[in-house]
């Protein structure tokens, strides 16, 4: 596991509750092995055990410190070199500017062999036609679903259960936070500038928001549905982008007035992907409220078919690794028996 | 702005002449406000010697090998003097080119001392005639005052798998970071120089693109800079109707479809190998063959769309020389399934390509064109792994036939141009040997004996009238 901030914490929280279970249910047995996070690593080449886990979490910072495991200065690339592993976990920071570290935690892992469950949406926004390709050349998994709806399974539910179909166009509200603002402009004719306050005081918002409210987290998450379902080689820069930031109360009144309201609404389709505020009807199955998300899929035969869930938070994250962990496992298996 | 990559062949780098010639094109194009990508070859030969040396040194010695890397030198600096004038530059180029054949004279001993070559190895040594191709064209812009800077395809972004010899980009990987180095070059109008032909593994790994060589990499830098053309500069017009050799009156083809240029890959050297059309297919970008020697001249066009549709049914015919064909008979093969596959298998195993196969619904027999160089090979395997097995009664050959190829996309579904094309050879007395077209319908391939061939040609030339395109 690279990272240990809220999503890996929570991947380690998961892992300690269900361990049993999951080893009876699925007959699905991880072994963290390492922990590689900013200042260290602690790396055991026998597995950790679920109380152990817990004990270097509640410990905290830096977790190297470890008397038993701890290797202060020992990097994520080393540990991903170095130690034997089948999987990893990629949960650094966000990052789209260059997608460092995470991108060559990434390709690093490809060119060793070993499959990537990340939550990353840095690497995948800026390369994501590379990185596939690479992992197809190197023959290991790329799994990613905790980027997009966060628990919510909105890219499996895409590609498995909309498989023989094909999916004309995808729309959705895919940032929680910009949600929230907009509903509390909406709902309680809050200012924008206040309504961010809220976010922030909430802990919805980063204090640094333009990650969110200009659309980057929207465009990311538009990437890689546009790549994974639609198969359009696009990167972050091919999407046409407006934030939310010149969203005025007045608009949103007027809005309402026509039954609609405005969101910022991600959108793939044959003339291309953007990120803009859009009026929609308030009677629309995407129009949701809060930090929810929702997503609709335009489908060639089956009509229009929308899911909504929560779009983030570190357990649900957490719980969208555990199901790639989950996959590549069937995924391994159905190879060893074909 | 447009934006194209030109690649420029062996000859057009032979001499500093043609180098400082094509520096002039450069520069025009510049001028022109045009974002220009170039794509060099080695120095004409260079390659060749390479393959050679590379082959050699396992059972040379030492003295030997520095004898070849001396005289390597000696050529390419001699083009340098030739080809820039600054002496500064001269100098610096100079030092790269001495550096550089150091390199590869390090490499050469190794294999000298170990005593084999890998297909690793051989690529590495391969990759050096461009690499020392490419800062000769580099000093010759920076000579004319152009911004510019050189690159080996490692270094300039490609990736490919790891098969040496013939290896393939990994497309996305190459567009991902061909664009991070590249692009920001061609902003601020410099001109990336790159070595063509040599691409490197994830890992760094040398590697050589094979038959697609140099034009390979012009496609698939424009392909991940999505260039608006190419421009493959030669020693000829473009791609021409047939072999002038042939027919006085043969005329250059002023456009051609991907399909049809595809088909051309029979011409040899002056057209382009089908692998290297492959990326610029897909991202459905224009490519122009044009001479060095008259770039007055537009050249032949490649490309899908309205300016390449043209009414012309058949727009080239070409002979191949050097072939001979075998007929493979045996009742046994009537109605069992596998026989051809044997066949085909005892010729694969001995490395044979077979050119051209045909086969009645009688089953009974089968009749292949080969090269004639491996005629003999080919019959003697085919004899003592077939005959008397059951399968084959009887293998007999004739070697002096060639093939002509009448090729057009407007062939396609249109009635009656197989007659016409027969017809024409029977006024002439002249017997089919062998025939063979296939479901593409752009192609039809046909045998006579090799005494009749260049009639044969003449008199198609002149059926469609393919001294008027």
């Amino acid at each position: 596991m690279v990272g240990f901030g809220v999503v890996g914490k929570g991947v380690a929280t998961i892992l300690a509750r269900r361990y049993a279970e999951k080893v009876k249910g699925y007959g699905f047995n991880p072994k963290v092995v390492a922990i590689a996070d900013i200042d260290g690593t602690v790396v055991n080449p026998r597995g950790f055990k679920p109380e152990k886990l817990e004990a270097i979490k509640q410990r905290g910072y830096p977790i190297s410190a470890d008397p038993d495991f701890g290797h202060p200065g020992m990097s994520a690339l080393e540990v991903i070199d170095s130690v034997e592993a089948e999987v990893v976990v990629e949960v650094t920071p966000v990052n789209i500017k260059d997608a460092e570290p995470a991108l060559s935690h990434i390709t690093r892992a490809f060119k060793t062999g070993k499959h990537i469950v990340t939550t990353n949406k840095g690497p995948l926004a800026l390369a994501m036609p590379a990185l596939t390709e690479l992992a197809d050349y190197n023959n290991v998994y790329l799994r990613f679903s905790g980027t997009v709806g966060g628990g919510t399974p909105m890219l499996e539910f895409a590609k498995r259960c909309l498989a023989g179909d094909k999916i004309l166009a995808i729309k959705g509200i895919l940032n929680g936070t910009t949600n929230y603002i907009l509903t509390e402009m909406s709902q309680n004719r809050v200012a924008f500038q206040k309504a961010l306050k809220n976010a922030q005081n909430l802990g919805y918002a980063e204090r640094e928001p333009s990650m969110d409210i200009d659309g980057f987290d929207t465009a990311c998450k538009v990437v890689i549905l546009a790549n994974w379902i639609l198969n359009k080689k696009i990167t972050l820069k091919d999407v046409s982008r407006t934030g939310i930031r010149n969203v005025s109360l007045q608009a949103l009144d007027k809005a309402s007035k026509r039954g609609n309201t405005i969101k910022l609404i991600g959108s793939i389709n044959g003339e291309g992907a953007t990120v803009k505020p859009t009026e929609i009807p308030k009677n629309n199955a995407l129009c949701v409220s809060g930090v929810l998300n929702a997503v609709t899929f335009f489908t060639e035969f089956a009509g229009e078919q929308t899911l909504v869930g929560r779009g983030a938070g570190g357990m649900e994250t957490a719980s969208a690794v555990l199901r790639d962990l989950l996959d590549i496992r069937h995924k391994l298996a159905s190879k060893v028996f074909t | 702005m447009k934006k194209i990559v030109m690649k420029f062949g062996g000859t057009s780098v032979a001499t500093g002449e043609n180098i400082r010639q094509v520096a002039s094109i450069i520069a025009d194009s510049v001028k022109k406000d045009r974002r220009v990508v170039v794509v060099v070859s080695a120095l004409a030969g260079v390659t060749n010697q390479l393959v050679e040396e590379a082959e050699q040194a396992k059972k040379k010695d030492e003295k030997q090998i520095q004898e070849f890397t001396e005289k390597l030198i000696e050529k390419h600096v001699a083009t340098v003097m030739e080809a820039i004038d600054n002496k500064s530059i001269q100098k610096e180029v100079e030092l790269i080119i001495k550096k550089t054949v150091g390199e590869l004279e390090k490499v050469l001993t190794g294999i000298c001392y170990v005593g084999e070559i890998t297909p690793k190895s051989r690529d590495y040594v391969l990759s050096f005639g461009e690499r020392l191709a490419a800062p000769i064209i580099w000093g010759a812009l920076r000579d004319i005052k152009l911004q510019t800077q050189c690159f080996t395809g490692k270094e300039a972004g490609i990736v490919t798998d790891e098969n040496f010899g013939e290896a393939r980009p990994l497309m996305n990987v190459t567009t991902h970071q061909v664009k991070g180095r590249l692009e920001s070059l061609l902003e601020k109008k410099i001109v990336p120089v790159v070595t063509g032909y040599i691409a490197a593994t994830q890992d760094g790994v040398v590697t050589t693109l094979g038959r697609g060589g140099s034009d390979y990499t012009a496609t698939v830098l424009s392909v991940a800079l999505s260039s608006d053309e190419v421009w493959i500069w030669t020693d000829v017009d473009g791609i021409m109707t047939t072999d002038p050799k042939i027919v006085q009156s043969a005329k250059m083809l002023p456009q051609l479809s991907y399909g049809e240029a595809s088909e051309m890959a029979i011409f040899g050297a002056k057209a382009m190998h089908p692998s290297a059309l492959e990326p610029v297919i897909e991202a459905n970008i224009p490519v122009r063959i044009r001479n060095v020697f008259n770039p007055q001249n537009q050249g032949t066009l490649i490309a899908d769309g309205e300016e390449t549709k043209s009414t012309e049914v058949v727009k080239a015919v070409a002979l191949i020389r050097d072939v001979a064909m075998i007929n493979i008979r045996g009742a046994a093969m009537v109605g069992a399934p596998g026989s051809y596959s044997k066949v085909f298998d005892v010729i694969g195993k001995n490395n044979i390509n077979i050119m051209m196969v045909s086969a009645a619904v009688s089953e009974g027999n089968i009749s292949l064109i080969i090269r004639r160089n491996l005629l003999g090979r080919a019959l003697s395997t085919l004899g003592i792994v077939l005959i008397g097995r059951g399968v084959i009664n009887e293998i007999t050959s004739e070697d002096d036939v060639c093939v002509i190829a009448v090729m057009g996309a407007n062939m396609k579904g249109t009635l009656g141009v197989a007659s016409r094309i027969f017809t024409t050879v029977a006024q002439k007395g002249i017997n089919i040997r062998m025939i063979a077209q296939g479901s593409s319908e752009l192609n039809v391939s046909f045998v006579v004996k090799e005494k009749d061939g260049a009639a044969v040609v003449r008199a198609i030339h002149e059926e469609f009238k393919l001294d008027q395109i």
